[in-house]
């Protein structure tokens, strides 16, 4: 290029006067001229030399640096308009597992959800959940699924598997061989039709329906006295008077979000409203109801019966109603009991008695008993009756016992194999009859490896459908993530069987067109009904038709319930856990890490026994453990009973009776996927009786294991609040008398110790202008139920250690809830105190750490910088609340090397790390790695996303914009969130109630969250 | 070319006695070696006192307003950050820090300052006169190149006089 | 130059040594060959060393789950061997630089060897703040350097940061001050040695020492003045750590006699393992004359004074409890004495408490076996003392719901025998190649504190023409 001539025009070439462009444009010596006069001399000059330099530079640089995945983001080529990366979309959806009901708030994204949050507009949930909801979302990417249909466990194609079982079930139909389609209770409308129409097209079809835990007795007993096969609609929101016979309604009976929202919302005593309900509970283990109770009756399990045989006798004595021969109990029981009933009385229609006992007779007397005491209609509504379980006992016996009959099973959702109590292997040798036998699950379980055809389907967050859990409450649960794997929900392969070649969306939509639009006058035009269901999640419509209260025989129904009353030697209650509940989600990491609210004891189940019990077993070890508190060694028990044996650790629990075994269901799972095996199968214990299967076994026998021992993951040891010296005042309790007379009860001594707070340095200004976030708790409402831990666990990435982890006490909960015992040692009374990060304002951790990786931040929260932060502990050494925790090992692979290798330094015994796992993490929150130091945030991304949120809308803050993961999944509103600064936020209302006490006031650590004292309905006898 | 004669002693109060018989006499000392400190011996032969302890000092107070400057600095300028609601300037927990720092500053230096001044290496090698002044013996050095035959015999005379065990010449290239 | 001392003050140095002799005495055992014996204990020593090695590989490899901690006890083994080897560090200095302040003539025996050890407990001490840490690569963070996060400084409210100071400072200084004494000797051992290598490396090491009194001029008014800053420092050490506790506020730690308390504790475990050392050096390296029953009386009696120190802190810790009226506190001492680990609190009181004040019988503080024994018996209570402080403290606090159990794993045993294996080997090491006494000092001492010159003194024989080595051969020709 050097010899080409540019020229302006004639002017520049013709005359010689114009300058010469190189000659003058730049003066000589720049280096510049002689490099382009040199250029094409050289093969490479300076510049190249330097660019050549640079590249290799780089090149070796990269060569050298240690080699990196590559992780390819590919950007969207259309973006949908509802996705902006960074910004949450929330879709309105409806949690229907085997009966239990949550309308939710599916928070997605980048178009995967990552958190399951209540819905505020149901009148059902009302914005609560519970551990089992909010953990649901791991379960979408849980890499043990099934990734699509099977026959005889090759995988094929939907086309092959429906022409293959379309093709069976004609033929079945054909010679009028028997069908069966065996479900769990399904709420769905729809899919009830779609049954429906099934068995129009095979005549010879019929569905049986069965619950693990059944209320088979309580639907029987209704479809006597209120002529329909119906659970009626409890409404614990208007009782002043609860009484419970066994019924874990705060935790696991039934519809407990509800209930737990119900009951929570009469015990808020403020000084205008000094009334609360009282609940008494009479039950054989502790059950998470139980430790609320205002007052336990602890009988034994087979006393169940009786008790509530008094309790009618007691009731009917002063209501005029007919007396009945009740069994065997002891005088001091029996005048509790009178008492209760008196008290019930006393509430005439504004009582409720709930009974747990699966036995027809057991719910008819207390049937009889509400109708004596005039609830139905008031505290028992009959209009919008509940359908939350339809399992019939008798139907699956009977199912059971012709099974080597019936051509086709179909079994939907439900896992008899592991959880239907077959003594005689029936169930197992029948299925193996079976010419056609279909699972319509998420995942292989038990009962599928019976099956000859699986066909999985999908996950409640990947597809359409809808439910009905109450007579005139609708719900839609609509996919909020394309489906992962090769799955298709059941109805639809139900449609597809019976040769209707309709999408289930379609169908659903029809459905609600026919018949639910016509019943209801607020939506002129249907879609602007669909709309708006899909939109708020929930439909309500008004209904009439309230059920009509036949009478009860109640002598005949006492008779027989007398009859099976009291049992000789051991007896065994089997109950569900809160979390883990009837096993079906056992499989779920989030829920084994969550210790059980009562034991405290995760990844496990076991035998829970009384001192006196343990005493005369010889448990040395378990008595060593309470006693001396060290270590978490245990014994052994063998337990058996109707011919089955297992060998189970043992607990020793207050609130046991004696010669009483309490042992959770849901556990020993041969197929656990991420678990693994543990714990022992307690169903096969249980019995077919008349009229359904009992959780009561009598004439057990227990035996300890000698010279073998069990180390249980229990993160909390059996400490009372006394620790030998005095009586710590960590938690506050009064009673209501007290509390009536004296709005300070129980928190006398908090004046004097503000008064005496004294610091060497001037208060921090800065702190009291702008936002300052404070939490309020509610320790008179928190019913310990935990799905603020499992919410938390969810928002906040906070990593599964496992069992060995959670043994050695190294469980990462941010937020726990710790469970307090007063009182009497074999029925005390108990406490549950969240404890999460205080987040002091004179924080003993920010003093010591000597990197500042943790600090004030000027809204008063004390914030975790964890990349600055190496671990040497100091802060949780020197946090008197213990609320650090402590990244061990690599639990999150967030930093590992070698992979599978013996090098392999992480630590993910539940697979928490694989890549399809890894979808559910939180984007807006840092995985920690190794080495670092964690703890509650108060959830710094959410307050920052409502800093934001207002910024945007130019306005001031409102409540509603931040809410913390664990106040937004608390079913009873414990908890309240909120800037302290304002003086009107509820928060600051609550912080400066009487009731209102920080932990550990004294040692001046000025804490941000305030908790209100604890009120008990007692009267003075029993305070 | 240097030379020197070296006088040997084997008690320390003979050697100071004859340190203060030359210093009457005028006749300059070139060096004493002695296995260990003879006490008094620097001023006997007229040493100036060491400064070492002033640097020391300076080194000290320097570090002192250095640390304390610097750790305000940080967190209350640079910095500013709430630790557990701590004014930002919370003298009584820089203390230790600054107490520290001071140590370590006059400490360092001062031993710097002694290693810098006497001239000590790793790589010195110094001039032996005699082997046994590191063992028991204690010697006086006097230079002798612009000295001439009497002078020398003089010095010889005194050393003897004085009790010196033995009296060399001692030359370096 | 000769001061006079009392002639009941018994010699510091036995056996009539002359100057001569006394340079040989201690020459000699960095001369030659060593005897198997010492190869046999510094190869065991060395493999200790290599095993507990290994479990510190592993533990940077896996992380610290692999010790016995917990969520609530966040610092057991580490932290306990930490203080241990940091107390046991205190003996040197406190010899070389408050004994010297304090004109103690005695020190001069042990103050080198006590010196050498200070350092390497120091090196032991230093190593477990770094692993300890759960992302001890990123242990640069705690320095002060200008970066590009802010600049993000660290936290000089923060007692680990200050203990990073006083125990780098202290180390440097320890260092310093040891190196600067050993000049003489190493010129002493370059004037001895035969072979061209030994000069050489001894001439290397003594940095061109001559002995020019210019040069002594400077080197005593250095250690006058090293002396003077090295005092307050090793009473600031142990004040600043005892300070990692005691500004924290967990109940047990919360305490304000800490510092005395620790700094009582520091010097009379140091004691303890120098005694352990010494009879051991004195024995094997033939030192008796040196390292006498003398000093050893002397040591246990600064071992009755810190025990009994010690012992009445412990004391006051319980009054105070109970004085206090703060529940909390009163439940940590009471779980001290009664609880989980009350075995733990028991060894420690009957080895710091009782066992030394068997040292007011005269007999038993002269005998050399039994002081042996005792300074092993020492420094295991004083283990105990920091893991009680620590461990015990942290596992039952405030709130009962997070009370736990700590129990050690083979990692955490496995790191205490590696810094175990580091002490000795460092310190057979040297003493095969160190003057283990420093004989300028020892020399400069000979004529106050030799035996046969004390005699001569209590003759009044006019010393005038001999010096102290000659008279002491005629003395021994008379008897």
């Amino acid at each position: 290029m050097a010899d080409k001539k540019y020229w302006k025009g004639l002017e520049e070439i013709n005359h010689a006067s114009t300058p010469k462009k190189t000659a003058d444009e730049f003066p000589d010596e720049l280096p510049v001229i002689s490099e382009l006069g040199k250029a094409d001399a050289l093969a490479s000059n300076r510049r190249d030399f330097l660019k050549m330099m640079g590249f290799s530079v780089t090149a070796a640089t990269l060569a050298a640096s240690c080699e990196m995945p590559v992780r390819k983001s590919i950007p969207y080529l259309v973006k949908p308009d509802e996705i902006t990366p960074g910004v949450a979309n929330y879709y309105a959806s409806t949690y229907a597992e085997g009966g239990d009901y949550c309308s939710v708030l599916v928070k997605t994204r980048e178009g995967r959800p990552i958190k399951i949050e209540g819905n505020k507009l149901s009148k059902i949930s009302k914005g609560g959940s519970s551990a089992a909801v909010q953990a649901s979302v791991l379960s979408l990417y849980d890499n043990y699924r099934l990734q699509g249909p099977h026959i005889e466990g090759e995988e094929v194609s939907w086309r092959n598997a429906d022409e293959a079982i379309k093709g069976e079930l004609e033929s079945i139909a054909a010679r009028g061989g028997k069908i069966r389609i065996l479900s769990s209770t399904i709420l769905s409308p729809s899919t009830k039709q779609v049954i429906k129409d099934f068995i129009a097209k095979y005549p010879t079809t019929k569905h049986v329906v069965y619950d693990a835990v059944s209320c088979s007795g309580l639907l029987s007993a209704n479809e006597v006295t209120l002529g329909k096969r119906v659970i009626p609609n409890y409404r614990f929101d208007v009782a002043d008077v609860i009484v419970s016979v066994g019924a874990d309604f705060l935790g696991t009976w039934i519809s407990p979000v509800e209930f737990a929202a119900q009951y929570s919302s009469r015990r808020k005593v403020t000084k205008t409203n000094k009334r609360m309900n009282r609940h008494v509970q009479i039950e054989s283990y502790f059950s998470l109801s139980g430790t609320n109770a205002d007052k336990r009756i602890m009988v034994k399990p087979s006393e169940e019966n009786a008790a509530l045989l008094h309790l009618y006798n007691a009731v009917a004595s002063k209501t005029g109603g007919q007396s009945v021969t009740a069994g065997q109990l002891d005088d001091q029981h029996k005048a509790e009991i009178t008492k209760t009933a008196d008290e019930l009385v006393a509430a005439r229609g504004k009582s409720i008695v709930v009974c747990g006992i699966n036995d027809v007779n057991a719910q008819l007397i207390t049937n009889a008993i509400n109708q004596l005491l005039g609830n139905y209609g008031t505290t028992i509504d009959l209009v919008n009756y509940s359908k939350q379980r339809k399992g019939d006992d008798a139907a699956m016996n009977e199912l059971v016992s012709e099974l080597s009959t019936v051509d086709a099973l179909i079994v939907l959702d439900a896992n008899p194999v592991y959880n239907y109590p077959d003594v005689d292997n029936k169930l197992k040798q029948g299925l193996e009859k079976v010419k056609l036998t279909v699972s319509m699950n998420l995942k292989k379980d038990e009962t599928s490896e019976f099956c000859k055809y699986l066909c999985p389907t999908p996950h409640y967050l990947e597809a359409w459908n809808d439910a009905m859990p109450k007579n005139g409450f609708y719900s839609i649960t609509q996919p909020t993530i394309s489906p992962l794997f090769r799955t298709r929900s059941a109805a639809e392969s139900l449609l597809k069987w019976s040769g209707t070649d309709v999408s289930y969306y379609d169908y659903i939509r029809d459905f609600w067109k026919q018949n639910i639009f016509p019943k209801q006058s607020r939506f002129s035009s249907f879609d602007v009904l669909w709309d708006r269901a899909v939109h708020d999640g929930v439909l309500d419509i008004e209904v009439s038709g309230e059920l009509t209260v036949g009478n009860i025989d109640a002598g005949s129904a006492g008779a027989a319930l007398a009859k099976k009353s009291g049992g000789e030697g051991m007896d065994l209650v089997v109950y569900e856990k809160v979390a883990t509940r009837d096993g079906k989600f056992s499989d779920n990491p989030w829920l084994q890490e969550l210790p059980d609210p009562v034991s405290k004891v995760a990844w496990d189940n076991y035998a829970c026994v009384s001192k006196k019990t343990a005493e005369k077993l010889g448990l040395k070890t378990a008595l060593n453990k309470i006693n001396e508190s060290v270590g978490t060694e245990t014994d052994l028990l063998t337990v058996s009973a109707n011919g089955y044996e297992i060998t189970i650790p043992a607990l020793v629990q207050p609130g046991t009776p004696d010669d009483t075994l309490a042992i959770a269901v849901g556990y020993g799972r041969d197929i656990a996927g991420k678990t693994g095996f543990i714990g022992q199968n307690v169903y096969p214990f249980l019995k077919y009786q008349s009229s359904g299967i009992s959780n009561i076994v009598s004439g057990v026998t227990a035996t300890h294991v000698a010279g073998k021992t069990f180390k249980i993951a229990q993160t909390q040891m059996h400490h009372s609040i006394h620790d030998g010296l005095n009586e710590r005042r960590i938690v506050k309790e009064t009673t209501l008398a007290e509390y009536n007379e004296n709005p300070f009860a129980g928190n006398e001594d908090r004046a004097f110790v503000q008064k005496h707070l004294k610091s060497l340095y001037p208060p921090y200004e800065n702190l009291k202008n702008g936002h300052h976030w404070e939490m309020a708790i509610d320790l008179n409402t928190c019913i310990g139920c935990s799905a603020c831990v499992v919410a938390c666990t969810a928002e906040n990435n906070v990593p599964v250690v496992g069992k060995d982890e959670v043994r050695r006490s190294r469980e990462m909960h941010w937020l726990r809830i710790d469970r307090y015992f007063a009182g009497d040692e074999t029925n005390p009374s108990v406490i549950y105190q969240p404890m999460l990060c205080q987040h002091c304002d004179n924080a003993p951790c920010e003093n010591v750490c000597p990197v500042s990786a943790t600090n004030h931040s000027s809204e008063g929260l004390n914030q975790m910088a964890y990349n600055r932060c190496f671990g040497t502990r100091y802060c949780a050494n020197n946090c008197p609340y213990k609320v650090r925790r402590f990244n061990w090992f690599d639990y999150l692979g967030a930093d590992s090397f070698f992979k599978g290798t013996i090098f392999d330094n992480d630590k993910d015994p539940h697979e928490m790390a694989d890549d399809l796992t890894r979808m559910v993490l939180n984007p807006d929150v840092t995985v920690r790695s190794r080495g670092v130091m964690e703890k509650c945030s108060f959830c710094a991304q959410r307050i920052q996303e409502g800093k934001l949120k207002a910024k945007k809308e130019a306005r001031p803050l409102k409540e509603t914009d931040i809410v913390p993961a664990c106040q937004d999944a608390c079913p009873t509103n414990a908890i309240t969130f909120g800037d302290i600064n304002n003086e009107k936020t509820e928060v600051f209302k609550i912080a400066n109630d009487e009731r209102g006490f920080k932990v550990l006031e004294e040692i001046h650590t000025l804490p941000s969250i305030t908790y209100l004292t604890k009120v008990r309905n007692k009267d003075k006898s029993e305070a | 070319m240097d030379k020197y004669i070296v006088g040997l002693f084997n008690d320390d109060e003979k050697l100071m006695k004859a340190v203060e018989a030359f210093r009457k006499a005028g006749v300059a000392i070139h060096d004493v070696l002695t296995p260990y400190p003879v006490h008094g011996l620097d001023a006997a032969m007229g040493l100036k006192d060491s400064r070492l302890h002033t640097v020391g000092f300076l080194a000290g107070a320097s570090g002192c307003l250095f640390a304390l400057g610097f750790i305000i600095w940080t967190n209350a300028v640079s910095y500013p950050t709430n630790f557990g609601g701590k004014p930002l300037i919370s003298i009584p927990s820089y203390i230790p820090v600054t107490f520290e720092v001071t140590v370590l500053s006059a400490a360092v230096t001062m031993v710097v300052a002694f290693f810098v001044r006497s001239g000590f290496s790793v790589f010195k090698q110094p001039r032996i006169f005699d082997e046994r002044t590191t063992d028991d013996h204690f010697a006086m050095i006097f230079e002798t190149n612009d000295k001439n035959e009497n002078d020398l015999s003089k010095i010889r005379e005194l050393l003897k006089h004085n009790g010196a065990v033995e009296v060399n010449e001692k030359s370096f290239e | 130059m000769s001061a006079y001392e009392s002639p009941i003050r018994e010699p510091l140095v036995t056996g009539g040594k002359t100057y001569h002799q006394i340079t040989r005495d201690i020459v000699r055992s960095t001369e030659g060959m060593p005897p198997l014996s010492w190869f046999a204990v510094t190869g065991l020593a060395a493999t200790v060393l290599m095993l507990g090695s290994l479990a510190i590989l592993y533990t940077l490899w896996m992380g610290i789950g692999t010790w016995g901690l917990n969520r609530t006890v966040g610092w057991a083994w580490d932290i306990t061997n930490f203080v241990w080897w940091i107390g046991i560090g205190h003996a040197g200095t406190l010899i070389s630089a408050i004994l010297l302040i304090f004109r103690q003539r005695w020190r001069t025996g042990i103050n080198r060897s006590a010196e050498a050890m200070t350092i390497f407990a120091v090196m032991c001490a230093g190593l477990f703040p770094g692993i300890h840490m759960g992302r001890p690569w990123d242990a640069f963070f705690i320095f002060p350097y200008p970066n590009t996060r802010g600049p993000l400084w660290p936290n000089f409210n923060s007692p680990l940061l200050w203990d990073v100071f006083a125990i780098s400072t202290y180390f440097t200084v320890s260092l310093l001050f040891w190196y600067s004494g050993l000049l003489p000797d190493f010129a002493t051992i370059r004037d001895q040695a035969k072979s061209k290598f030994r000069k050489l490396t001894y001439n290397a090491l003594s940095f061109g020492w001559t002995g020019s009194a210019k040069h002594w001029q400077r080197f005593e008014s250095l250690s006058l003045v090293l002396a003077g800053l090295a005092t307050p420092l090793v009473l600031s050490v142990h004040t600043i750590v005892s300070f990692d506790f005691a500004t924290s506020v967990i109940p047990g730690w919360h305490t304000t006699i800490f510092p005395p308390y620790f700094v009582a504790g520091a010097i009379f475990s140091g004691f303890a393992m120098v005694l352990t050392l010494m009879i051991i050096t004195r024995k094997v390296l033939k030192l008796e004359d040196y390292i006498t029953i003398g000093h050893i009386e002397s040591m246990n009696k600064v071992i009755i004074l810190t025990g009994s120190i010690v012992g009445i802190a412990y004391i006051t810790e319980l009054f105070m409890a109970w004085y206090s009226g703060y529940m909390y506190e009163q439940y940590a001492f009471y779980n001290r004495a009664l609880g989980p680990y009350w075995w733990a609190y028991w060894i420690m009181m009957f080895c710091n408490v009782v066992s030394p004040q068997v040292f007011w019988i005269k007999k038993l503080r002269r005998s050399v076996a039994f002081t042996f024994f005792m300074s092993i018996i020492i420094n295991i209570g004083m283990w105990f003392e920091r893991f009680v402080i620590i461990v015990t403290s942290l596992h039952r606090d405030f709130l009962p719901s997070s009370w736990t159990y700590f129990t050690p794993t083979i990692v955490d045993i496995g790191i205490f025998a590696a810094t175990l294996g580091l002490f000795f080997t460092l310190f057979l090491l040297f003493a095969r190649t160190f003057p283990v006494v420093a004989m300028a000092e020892v020399k400069a001492i000979l004529k106050t504190s030799g035996d046969t010159q004390k005699q001569r003194h209590t003759e009044h024989v006019d010393d005038g023409h001999h010096g102290g080595g000659e008279v002491a051969g005629v003395l021994r020709n008379k008897a």
